[in-house]
């Protein structure tokens, strides 16, 4: 079976590259050909992630696999770590700055909204030793 | 090119002039869906799917690619046809002449019926605002909602962002509605048949006058017409310095003349709002929507051209000109609407604002590949991910894509060879 794997790198801090992965990520499933809705999922989960790591995370990376069954985001990062899991799942949760919030972020839906559009999720974290985040989608069948 | 592309009949919006065009990459480079490539070095051709945006038409230095000019409109017709102008031609001749000014000069020019659009626009304004008030409670529609007036913009999302069709407001455009009630009306006041009455739209934008002509996907009469402002323009311009009438023709406040402008179709509705005009601004926008932002907004009008139609290629006067005249008649006529809310809230009611294409979304119907076209399509997104390795980035287009990524699709599609990438001959030798 073909899998197509793609690594990239989220830098801490850097808002104005943020998002670029979830950009490229769209571009490649649509030139596979994905249905919209699946795609549309997928990139929200990306940009929600990409931006946790952004603003909370440090350094990290995003993993895409993609095999014709089911299409899987992987990341890691090197910061904090998420104190209280459960509580982060909840909606209007967060621990955004002030001056996060000021940028138009924080407004606790973040992991939510990963978890209303995964399949599967889930969430790998260690106070002080990172986040791992695995998000999974089925490929439905036509 | 995108083999993933919806399957549409492209409409050519431009013509490139052999004699004129060297091969230089500027018009493939802005083309947002990347359907221009330069043959042999030396012309451009358009292979992949044209949304009608005139992006290659405004950055071509020689003039090589031109707007294809409006089609002409034979005055000693007009007898046989309403004439339904855009708001924009109003902005055309100047803060001295007053929109009932234009409109007694299209009536001087024979046309049996002027119709006025800036009013249609206005009860369209408020639909809009109930539309959004009634989903927002049910929490239905997607949001933000998204302007269906702009037809490029549509085009657009149908080719690049096909889950947000779904996003696009379900009510007609003040223009289909006048397309859609203006005969039955003029019809029963001259006692004629519907189907005898023909309809002329002026416009600034390429894109309504191809999809006029076309009659796309429109149910009902198909004798309509459209010309752009610029083939009307001087025998308007004659007839309003002779008109001998003071008839009322012009119904509508300023906030029904300004939807030309960016900005002018979101400034009436007490809602939360945003314009965005400009092509790159507008695929910026549209990824921001498609990574689940701005969903705390109700409407977004986005407008292809910058400054809005104003700026459309069939419009005569500079768009910021225009713009000045616009804002001056919006102060003289005012920010309220003119309109009967009781009326258009019955009408409302009554489904009257529904577009008759709806859902728009199948208009364009997105490719669902089976289990085995997704394994051939991973195999070549490999394929083309091992050859986008390869090469140096420089996105110089010399090779005739208009970036190494799209380089690297059409060498694995067979449409050209690795060999025309200038660097990766540099590295051989």
């Amino acid at each position: 079976m073909p899998a197509l794997t793609k690594t990239f790198f989220i830098k801490a801090r850097d808002f104005a590259k943020a998002g670029e992965s979830s950009l490229q990520i769209q571009s490649i499933l649509k030139s596979i050909g994905f249905t919209s809705d699946l795609i549309r999922r997928i990139s929200i989960c990306a940009y929600e992630a990409e931006m946790n790591v952004v603003m909370h995370g440090g350094n990290g990376e995003l993993l895409l696999t993609v095999n014709p069954e089911d299409i899987v985001l992987d990341v890691n990062d090197d910061g904090p770590g998420i104190e209280d899991v459960e509580l982060a799942l909840r909606e209007g949760y967060s621990t955004a700055t002030p001056e996060y919030r000021e940028m138009g972020f924080g407004a606790g839906m973040g992991l939510p909204n990963i978890k209303k559009n995964t399949d599967s999720l889930e969430i790998d974290s260690h106070n002080g030793r990172g986040v791992h985040l695995k998000m999974s989608f089925k490929v439905e069948d036509s | 090119m995108d083999k993933t592309a919806p399957d549409m009949e492209p409409v050519r919006y431009v013509q490139i002039d052999e004699t004129l065009c060297n091969g230089c990459v500027l018009c493939m480079k802005a083309c947002p869906t990347k359907a221009i490539r330069i043959k042999e070095d030396r012309l451009a051709e358009i292979q992949g799917y044209c949304i009608d945006c005139g992006e290659c038409a405004r950055v071509c230095p020689r003039g090589a690619v031109a707007a294809v000019r409006g089609n002409d409109f034979d005055l000693s017709e007009s007898g046989e046809y309403i004439v339904s102008p855009s708001t924009t031609l109003y902005t055309q001749f100047g803060e001295d002449v007053l929109p009932n000014d234009i409109l007694l000069g299209l009536k001087r020019l024979g046309f049996l019926y002027v119709h006025d659009q800036a009013y249609t626009s206005e009860i369209s304004s408020f639909a809009t605002e109930l539309y959004i008030r009634e989903n927002r409670e049910k929490k239905d529609a997607p949001f933000p909602l998204i302007s269906p007036l702009c037809p490029v913009v549509i085009k657009l999302i149908a080719y690049r962002f096909p889950s947000l069709l779904k996003h696009i407001l379900p009510l007609a455009t003040p223009r289909e509605i006048v397309t859609r009630e203006a005969k039955k009306r003029v019809a029963e006041k001259y006692g004629r048949k519907p189907e005898e009455i023909k309809l002329l739209h002026i416009t600034p934008c390429q894109a309504i006058a191809d999809s006029v002509m076309e009659g796309a996907s429109r149910k009902g009469p198909r004798q309509d017409k459209a010309v752009g402002i610029n083939a009307i323009y001087e025998p308007l311009h004659r007839s309003i310095q002779e008109i001998d009438d003071d008839r009322v023709l012009h119904h509508s406040g300023g906030i029904g003349l300004g939807w030309g402008m960016s900005g002018g179709e979101v400034a009436a509705l007490d809602r939360n709002c945003l314009a965005v005009s400009g092509l790159h601004e507008t695929i910026q926008y549209l990824e921001k929507i498609e990574m689940g932002l701005l969903q705390d907004l109700d409407y977004v009008e986005f407008r292809v051209c910058g400054v809005g139609c104003l700026g459309g290629p069939f419009a005569v006067t500079d768009k910021y000109r225009a713009k000045h005249t616009l804002q001056k008649l919006i102060s003289i006529f005012g920010v309220e609407r003119r309109i009967k809310y009781k009326y258009v809230i019955d009408l409302y009611n009554k489904g009257w604002f529904f577009s008759d294409k709806e859902p728009r979304s199948q208009e364009i119907k997105p490719p669902q590949l089976s289990s085995s076209e997704i394994s051939r399509g991973i195999e070549r997104q490999n394929r083309v991910e091992e050859i986008f390795r390869l090469l140096s980035r420089k996105e110089c287009g010399a090779c005739g894509a208009p970036d190494c990524r799209t380089f690297a699709e059409d060498v694995v599609d067979g449409d050209t060879t690795l060999e025309n990438c200038v660097f990766l001959k540099k590295k051989e030798r």
